[in-house]
């Protein structure tokens, strides 16, 4: 039975923007629908549009209909109705979609009296027997507590649990996961499916991430700039996918899966990375890490991290161990990724190396130079900055919103050479060419500028300064997957070119796969695990690699027997 | 137990400002060339019996700290010495003129919470509209009236021309009073409607644009509810803080108000008491009103926590 | 119904170069005539401002006087156009003297943080305490009558309005990644914050203060007003409204109407200027 049907649905702004332009697409009861696009395909607005929450003065054309009554057009209190007995919807982030200032028993509640006209008793029960159905441990407490005393994950399931209340018959999520780190994502994505089994309900699920879509959808829609791309079953549109932009879409996503040349894709850019990776120019590629301290291989390694250790002292509160013992060590013209969720210390190793932090013991020697102490004079910080340098996670704010990309590289360049201005100017001009940008973006402000292309000015801003050492802290997670596959091969580029030895941070296994030769895996401020990123992700041998790997969502057709042995209990648990 | 350490704190800073504050008030004194015994007497012909008077009453011999002392503990006691133009007890003297001034401020806040309130309100809702632009357009017009301003042109209206409103005094009787005062309260209202309203529109504003506004919509709740439970409520804590400076501003202002309305308040006796050189009734005044500001500032972070939780955990941590 | 954060987000987009709105050119040119005529006022000015006329009390408007003459038969024009000296000269003294020091402090707090920050911070709280217009008046009492004195402290008085909006916008930059990213190019702190963090929260604060001048020129007028700023017969605006209230009582408006609707103005002036200055800003840089 159709439980949502649109059809020719069409959206436009005063102002003239065409929002969405026609879309159709229909979710049945039991059944999962993955709606899938980059960032202002207009997936978000269609699936808020199910809810008749529209832009302001937005004018609609076509048809929306939920469990059989029309939606756009619809009178105030037939709305409500909906909103209050068909549909419910969950929200990127449970952060801000929480009333900061109300308990979560309020949030709970809320609909239930006001809406329902239920007793204070009987909203209690409900709201109880809820969150325990979205597995928090201790409902009756949780009620009387207030969303900042919980962590992201736990306030995802308070927001699910919450748009439970009304026993929808549709379920609409829109990124629920994207805020949350990948091990609480597995386990968010099990509960909406039990949740969506038990109950017999319709989902219409909204991504960016195809591989999420693909683990969890029966059919998926596929979106770009308001127009539907493609549709149908989920394991053809990934396989074969039909639509150019599906093709690009597809081939610019990366995966953890080991044995990818056997999956049928498009050849791109990106896949280049793969293949050229540059094993001959490392010399030390084959040195394997001691039990905790690294042993020096003859050539030195460009980069290593000797014990590295920071703890931070907050007055009221327990320190925390952000750093603990960290050593590390990256060969000339290596590639080192470091893995790890949210507050695992991957960033502060990071700061600490490029000088942002100074670390409580250990030590940092960069190209055979000790690097650990702050640098007193002004000779000692150019030194400290010529031997290393880092691309910021936030294109946006990373760039000083006042300075043009051709300033901001010619003010590195002439910090550290002696370069006339015209020497200068040429030099950025080839800079700026090394990754893929044109004259003209010399002269523009950040804020003209895509998040794509100012990473590239970001990255080339570093290379001004011809650093031994790049840094690069989760610098393509803010960028769509197409983007950030553009950047991936600007960095792969220059490092065949340069020979640059990377440091490469994400919290994305996918991404680290096709940029790193080594991982290491950090937790809670410890590596808990080191090695080829083929041999790491292929035969994990900490517990915790193994979760983290797990939890990657992934198409179970995708991977044959490749990777059988490691994945199949999350997999049952995301498939339902 | 945090939160009884957590208002002990706030205590604390709020005594450190008032102490910091009341030695602001009793050195700027000296930092007027001269001797302090010709400073007191200015404009006035001091006799030699005058001269030991005043030497003797205030001190003047001591050195400076004990001079402070003496004038804090008096202070704290609620003895600000004498007033030099009514030759009687400061205290005295501010005590008959405190409620007109008081009865002038409780009106004028009356007005300023009801009009800025519901004008910010209308602004954010209807956002972008009409109502929002007539109101904004208000707003800016009304927000460059300052109280003098403002009470010639409700003195030359309701009181010349229409003859409604008295334009003169504080009247008798509490009703007559209330009738006095309103053209005062009006005209010293004004300039803070405005403030209370552009804060609550661009609070209510920042709100509405909130997601947990649009989660709370997309579950069925009325409009009106959402508004009520999410918007305002959460709103509140930016205008509680203007409120906060409005307190002294309002007593600051009504020294104008009072002077165009002939009202014999605090206000007036404070410019009375810098034109005739009464310093010692000048420093109570000022001392009064900064108390006033730092007391209500105080009270509103003591509430912060009952207004935004957030702010409870906050206090431990930082 | 309407989904707010869409609507934001989306309506957002397509403003990037909005044009100056009329009522902001408009608000420009007031200003411009008004200096223009405080600056060349005894050219302009068809009368010499206390140039008494024993043939015109409260004479209405005429050809001879265009806004009629007060109760001592001066001519209220001429009075206006002087008047306009100290009416926008204290608020601009005020305005410019409190930006100096109040961006200058702010900085040092926002950018050292610490002890530093802590102690400024607990001076602004203290002077936060004392409304502006009280700390004229105190000088006043402290110094005698004029306007050289309040100025001063007004000066002092907003000073810290403008210094902790610097701290705010200077410490939240200096966490910004860009500031980071200069670091780690080996920039020196001093380099970066005065060429580069103090150039980005300039705009904002400029803004902010052109905010202000509205209120200083309220509160100047108000103190002349109260009869402890600029002392009659000198012809200012609030001193003006001061001498006219005896005829406001029997029906002459004018004299004390014209100078209160030119403080209106300007300060609608003024404010329509700054908030469009700070939208623009608003706009300029991301949040």
């Amino acid at each position: 039975m159709t439980l949502l049907d649109i059809s020719g649905l069409t959206l436009d702004l005063p102002n003239g923007n065409r929002l969405l332009d026609g879309i159709s697409l229909d979710v049945s009861a039991g059944e999962t629908v993955g709606l899938v696009g980059e960032s202002g395909s207009g997936k978000s607005v269609t699936a808020r549009s199910v809810l008749g929450l529209l832009p302001d003065r937005a004018t609609t054309g076509g048809s929306v209909r939920l469990d059989g009554r029309e939606v756009l057009g619809a009178p105030m209190g037939e709305l409500l109705d909906l909103r209050r007995h068909r549909a419910s919807m969950i929200f990127q982030d449970p952060r801000a979609g929480i009333n900061p200032m109300r308990t979560i028993g309020d949030h709970m509640t809320e609909t239930l009296r006001l809406c329902e006209g239920k007793s204070t008793a009987e909203a209690r029960a409900r709201a109880i027997e809820l969150l325990h159905a979205v597995r928090l441990p201790r409902p009756e407490d949780h009620l009387r507590q207030y969303p900042h005393e919980f962590s992201g994950g736990m306030l995802q399931r308070v927001m699910i649990a919450g748009a439970l209340t009304s026993s929808p018959r549709l379920l609409i999520c829109d990124e629920p996961t994207t805020a949350l780190d990948v091990t609480t994502q597995a386990e968010i994505i099990t509960v909406l499916a039990e949740q969506r089994a038990s109950r017999d309900m319709g989902m219409l699920f909204i991504t960016h991430d195809l591989n999420l879509a693909a683990s969890l959808c029966d059919r998926v829609v596929v979106m770009s700039g308001g127009r539907v791309e493609e549709h149908g079953d989920a394991r053809r549109v990934f396989r074969e996918p039909r639509a150019e932009y599906t093709k690009r879409l597809v081939a610019a996503t990366p995966t953890i899966a080991v044995g990818e040349a056997s999956v049928g894709r498009a050849v791109s850019a990106g896949e280049r990375i793969e293949t050229s990776a540059p094993d001959t120019r490392l010399p030390s590629a084959q040195s394997r890490y001691g039990a905790g301290a690294p042993t020096r291989p003859a050539a030195g390694p460009m980069l290593a991290t000797l014990g590295l250790s920071k703890t931070y002292h907050r007055r009221g509160k327990e320190p925390v161990r952000a750093v603990a013992d960290a050593s590390i060590e990256i060969a000339r013209g290596g590639a080192l990724g470091v893995v790890g969720e949210s507050g695992s210390g991957k960033s502060t190793l990071a700061r600490m190396i490029v000088g942002l932090e100074q670390a409580d013991a250990g030590d940092i020697r960069i190209a055979g130079r000790e690097r650990t102490a702050a640098p007193r004079t002004r000779d000692e910080r150019l030194a400290h900055a010529r031997s290393v340098q880092m691309v910021f996670q936030d294109p946006y704010l990373s760039l000083d919103p006042r300075i043009t990309a051709g300033r901001a590289i010619e003010d590195a360049l002439r910090l550290h050479t002696r370069l006339a201005s015209a020497e200068a100017r040429t030099r950025v001009l080839e800079l700026l060419d090394l990754v893929g940008l044109a004259e003209q973006h010399a002269n523009a402000r950040p804020r003209t500028l895509s998040g794509g292309q100012r990473q590239r000015v970001a990255i080339a801003r570093a290379l001004a300064i011809a650093p031994d050492v790049l840094v690069m802290d989760e610098a393509t997670s803010a960028l769509d997957v197409s983007v950030q596959a553009q950047v991936l091969d600007v960095v792969a580029e220059i490092r065949r070119e340069r020979g640059l030895t990377v440091l490469f941070i994400s919290h994305d296994l996918a991404v680290v796969r096709r940029v790193c030769e080594e991982t290491v895996v950090m937790k809670d401020g410890e590596i808990v695990e080191r090695g080829r990123t083929v041999r790491l992700l292929d035969a994990p041998e900490h517990p915790y690699t193994r979760l983290l790997i797990d939890s990657v969502p992934r198409p179970d057709w995708d991977l044959d027997a490749v990777m059988a042995e490691a994945s199949i209990d999350a997999l049952s648990a995301t498939q339902g | 137990m945090t939160a009884v350490r957590r208002i002990a704190g706030k205590l604390g800073a709020l005594l450190l400002t008032l102490f910091l504050a009341s030695l602001l008030v009793f050195f700027s004194r000296f930092i007027v060339p001269g001797d302090p015994v010709s400073f007191l007497l200015r404009g006035r012909t001091p006799s030699p019996d005058a001269v030991a008077a005043v030497t003797a009453q205030y001190g003047l011999d001591l050195p400076p700290w004990q001079q402070y002392l003496n004038w804090l503990f008096g202070a704290l006691q609620g003895d600000f010495g004498r007033s030099l133009q009514y030759r009687q007890d400061v205290s005295t003297v501010l005590g008959e003129r405190l409620p007109v001034t008081l009865g002038l401020v409780v009106m004028a806040g009356l007005l300023i919470a009801v009009i800025g309130l519901s004008a910010g309100a209308v602004a954010a809702l209807n956002r972008g509209r009409i109502a929002d632009r007539a109101t904004l357009v208000g707003l800016t017009v009304l927000g460059a009236v300052p109280s003098f301003v403002g009470s010639i042109v409700l003195i030359a209206v309701f009181s010349v021309q229409l003859r409604w409103f008295p334009s003169f005094g504080s009247g008798e009787g509490f009703l007559d009073t209330i009738y006095h005062l309103v053209l005062p309260s009006i005209a010293l209202a004004i300039v803070f409607v405005v403030l209370v309203g552009k804060v609550t529109r661009s609070s209510m504003v920042e709100q509405l644009g909130r997601e947990h506004v649009e989660v709370a919509m997309s579950r069925g709740l009325k409009r009106a509810t959402v508004i009520r439970r999410h918007v305002f409520r959460n709103a509140i804590r930016p205008i509680l803080t203007v409120a906060g400076v409005l307190v002294a501003g309002l007593l600051v202002s009504s020294a104008i108000v009072e002077a165009a309305f002939g009202l014999s308040g605090m206000g007036s006796l404070l410019v009375q008491s810098v034109d005739r050189l009464d310093f010692p009734v000048v420093q109570a005044i000022v001392m009064f009103v900064v108390t006033a500001f730092v007391v209500v500032n105080a009270i509103i972070d003591i509430l912060e926590p009952w207004i935004d939780p957030r702010s409870a955990a906050g206090a431990g941590a930082r | 119904m309407t989904t707010p954060t869409l609507a934001v987000k989306v309506l957002r987009a397509p403003r990037a170069r909005r044009r100056s709105s009329t009522t902001y050119l408009i608000s420009l040119g007031v200003l411009a005539v008004m200096t223009l005529a405080a600056v060349f006022a005894p050219l302009i000015a068809p009368y010499d401002p206390d140039q008494v006329d024993f043939s015109a009390f409260y004479a209405g408007p005429s050809p001879e006087h265009w806004l009629g003459t007060d109760g001592l038969g001066r001519d209220i024009l001429s009075r206006m156009i002087f008047g306009a000296r100290t009416a926008l000269l204290g608020p601009l003294l005020v305005v410019v003297s409190s930006t100096i020091l109040g961006v200058l402090l702010g900085l040092l707090a926002g950018w050292r943080g610490g002890w530093i920050d802590a102690v400024l911070g607990r001076i602004f709280d203290v002077i936060f305490a004392f409304p502006a217009l009280l700390i004229a008046i105190l000088a006043v009492a402290l110094f005698g009558k004029g306007l050289v004195a309040p100025v001063i402290a007004m000066s002092i008085a907003y000073a810290p309005f403008v210094a902790r909006l610097t701290r705010t916008l200077v410490a939240a930059e200096r966490n910004r990644p860009y500031v980071a990213a200069y670091r780690v190019q080996g920039f020196g702190g001093a380099w970066i914050a005065l060429r580069r963090v103090l150039p980005n929260v300039t705009p904002i604060v400029g803004a902010q203060s052109t905010l202000n001048f509205g209120y200083v020129l309220a509160e100047l007028a108000g103190l002349s007003f109260l009869g402890l700023g600029v002392q009659a017969p000198t012809a200012d605006w609030g001193a003006m409204i001061n001498e006219a209230q005896a005829g406001l009582i029997g029906g002459y408006f004018l004299p004390a109407l014209v100078p209160a609707v030119a403080v209106v103005i300007v300060v609608v002036a003024v404010n329509v200027v700054g908030e469009e200055l700070s939208d623009r800003i608003g706009g300029g840089t991301p949040a």
